[in-house]
């Protein structure tokens, strides 16, 4: 199994990467608990977590299952901040 | 007069070289505000069915609104409104600059210009001599924006066109500053007259009703702008740009001509980035604006205007590029020759995917910067394969094939937010009378990008939010103010929910359902309370609340839909491209947007029969006269 996560750009400058794989994680939670045990940083990632949409595929889940939201093999877990462009 | 106005229509005959100051017509600014709606107005009334858009019958129309000439923020900006060469229906774009600002102080509120030049002219006006001069603009032409505004000076402020206005490239613009009138094609409208600039001085204020309450209020919203998440941080820090990683991880941002939805290189294109490693300054290049939403970027040696969200997204992940230099090489490039980077972006993917499918040979492929630079100077001068290019998606897959992948709506390409993603912005896409563009309602904001989403993939208020949107847009584009004023709707609270907290999703869920509530709400016409509301209020005199804005703009809407139906365009016109509506860029849909679900009941919120054609009652509600 490998979940590719992608870091919002805060993220990526606590924890020195864009994105990573994890290579078991049966939902959307063990993915952010591993994240921050896992990394130099970690903490402070959990701050920033808490801002942050998170994305399975694209589909953001807290319209879903939340944190409970099931992954599988290959899926792409994205951190997601609010923005606005034009 | 109502205050706010200068009072003054300047009407400039290109061919006689003559031109009149007239009275502004109250009764149009009472009913349309300014800017695109007043423009709108008098391209409805003072056109006939069918003309040639880049022909001597349509007129080329700067409109200003009463909050232009204040220090309100974000209020500096005008709008031209004509018959757009690229869609074949209203065209209209704003733009920030100064020329605004110039055009009120000169005691302007709306430059008419008809009919064409036979040689390159341009226009300097004197608004307090009560003068214009026409001068012969030989020298100038063939020159870029830069150089041209440069040549012409400070003391006025201008709008000018590029070597692509001159060589009527459907989808040039019109500059103020490093700012771009950018969509439908009003500077080709421009390049059609041979008219090159307009300079306008003067030294008029603007009166207003109550200006010592203007003045209090106006600080205190400067206050709030500065301590806003988006206005005063995240945009004044990273620029437009910042929130393609955002669209990224939802799966919107557009890649290789739409096929996807999700960029591995990304982040090398997003504002952030460009802030640590290609950043040179930050500046505003709109007066009397905080947000300073404008980053400055160093092209051969050179400090120039960064590329915005739209550039990046529709010149960068579109085309499969992942490099910010190069992105603001051919931003510079395109601003400079006058032309959209949308519309350019699009017909640059669509150019590419024709190739990898060998129907044309356009000498560019996804991936590779090679070519693209001189390809966009040969589309400015409609050189080569380049004059192809020129017309834009839609008119190359009508010549071409590809129909099902040329990614416009209505002739004018897409902007950088995939529909299938965001519901609602779809439904907006297909039904903006001047085409597929985001900045007619911005639905995306509300549904999926901002700081409270409701789920963008299901069908609930999916027809709701365009409307009321699109209707504010419209209002907003009239006054005229800038439509990145509508994200500090979101209070910091807000932003500073957990968005997968229980109370979240709790918001989330009850504004899902509030259809019915949300619409009576913001129709109740009562005391201004929000502060766009509350400038128009102090400068005219008159009132100005969500209710009287969501008539007007629903007015200027219906207006601009009949102006549409008088050209020819259909309910079969009100579509997405084939590749949105039929291919899935997420696992969980088996198709792409569901347009035909959702159509049916937009018609019926605007007060359309199910043909998309306004009905009587609704045209006599909303005093649309046609």
């Amino acid at each position: 199994m490998s979940i590719r996560v992608e870091l919002t750009y805060d993220m990526s400058k606590v924890l020195g990467l864009q994105h990573f794989e994890i290579e078991s994680a049966a939902t959307v939670r063990e993915v952010v608990e591993q994240t921050e045990t896992r990394f130099e940083g970690g903490e402070e990632f959990a701050k920033l977590a808490r801002l942050a949409a998170i994305a399975v595929n694209g589909v953001l889940i807290n319209h879903r299952k939340g944190m409970k939201t099931r992954l599988r093999d290959g899926d792409r877990v994205g951190f997601v901040k609010a923005s606005a462009g034009g | 007069m109502i205050k706010g106005y200068a009072g003054r229509v300047l009407e400039i005959d290109l061919a006689k070289k003559s031109y009149s100051f007239e009275p502004l017509d109250e009764e149009i600014a009472r009913l349309y505000i300014g800017g695109k709606g007043y423009g709108t107005r008098l391209l409805y009334d003072r056109t006939e069915a069918g003309i040639d858009p880049l022909g001597p019958l349509n007129p080329l129309i700067f409109a200003t609104g009463p909050l232009n000439g204040s220090v309100a923020p974000q209020s500096n900006r005008f709008a031209v409104v004509c018959k757009s060469p690229l869609t074949g229906g209203i065209g209209n774009a704003t733009c920030g600059g100064n020329f605004a600002y110039g055009m009120k102080r000169a005691g302007i509120d709306i430059i008419f210009i008809s009919n064409q030049s036979e040689r390159p002219i341009r226009i300097e006006v004197n608004g307090d001599l009560g003068e214009v001069v026409f001068l012969d603009a030989a020298d100038l032409w063939g020159k870029g924006t830069y150089e041209t505004q440069e040549i012409l000076g400070k003391k006025k402020a201008h709008a000018v066109i590029g070597p692509a206005g001159e060589n009527q490239v459907l989808y040039a613009g019109i500059v103020s500053n490093e700012r771009i009138a950018g969509r439908t094609g009003v500077g080709a409208v421009m390049g059609s007259k041979r008219l090159k600039a307009i300079s306008v001085m003067g030294t008029r204020k603007l009166e207003m009703d109550d200006p010592a309450a203007f003045k209090k209020y106006t600080k205190e919203i400067r206050e709030m702008f500065k301590a806003h998440p988006v206005l005063g941080s995240s945009l004044k820090r990273y620029g437009t740009a910042g929130i393609v990683n955002t669209t990224n991880g939802r799966g919107m941002l557009p890649t290789k001509n739409f096929q996807r939805g999700h960029f591995d290189e990304a982040m090398t294109i997003s504002g952030e980035y460009m802030e640590d490693h290609e950043l040179v300054g930050v500046k505003s290049s709109c007066i009397h604006c905080p947000v300073t939403c404008g980053r400055d970027v160093e092209v051969d040696g050179k400090r120039v205007k960064g590329p915005e969200y739209e550039t990046v997204a529709l010149l960068g992940s579109n085309l499969e590029i992942g490099d910010l230099k190069k992105v603001s090489e051919w931003n510079f490039l395109a601003d400079d020759l006058g032309m959209d980077t949308i519309s350019l972006g699009g017909t640059l993917s669509f150019a590419m995917e024709l190739q990898e499918r060998g129907m044309f040979d356009a000498g560019v492929s996804f991936g590779d910067p090679e070519g693209i630079s001189q390809l966009i100077r040969d589309i400015g001068h409609r050189h080569g394969v380049g004059n192809e290019l020129a017309d834009g998606s839609k008119k190359m897959s009508e010549r071409l094939g590809g129909h099902d992948f040329a990614m416009h709506v209505k002739g004018l390409e897409l902007s950088a937010y995939d529909p299938r993603g965001s519901f609602a912005q779809g439904v907006e896409y297909a039904t903006t009378n001047r085409g597929g563009c985001h900045v007619q309602g911005a639905s995306m904001y509300l549904e999926s990008i901002g700081p409270l989403t409701i789920n963008p993939q299901n069908l609930k208020l999916k027809a709701d939010i365009p409307v009321l949107m699109q209707n504010t847009a419209c209002a907003i584009n009239s006054m005229v103010l800038c439509i990145f004023t509508t994200y500090g709707m979101f209070p910091e609270a807000i932003h500073n929910l957990d968005p997968n907290s229980l109370k979240y999703r709790m918001m989330s869920k009850a504004i899902e359902n509030s259809g019915p509530i949300m619409r009576m709400a913001m129709e109740m016409k009562g005391k201004p309370m929000l502060w766009f509301e509350k400038w128009l209020t102090y400068i005219t005199g008159e009132t100005f609340s969500s209710g009287h804005l969501q008539e007007i703009g629903g007015r200027i809407f219906n207006l601009e839909r009949m102006y549409n139906l008088r050209e020819g365009l259909t309910a079969k016109d009100d579509t997405l491209p084939p590749r949105i509506l039929n291919e899935s860029i997420y696992e969980h849909m088996k198709a792409g947007h569901p347009l035909g679900e959702l159509l049916p009941r937009y018609y019926k919120l605007r007060g359309w029969n199910v043909e998309g054609v306004p009905n009587p009652d609704t045209l006599d509600r909303l005093q649309v006269r046609v």
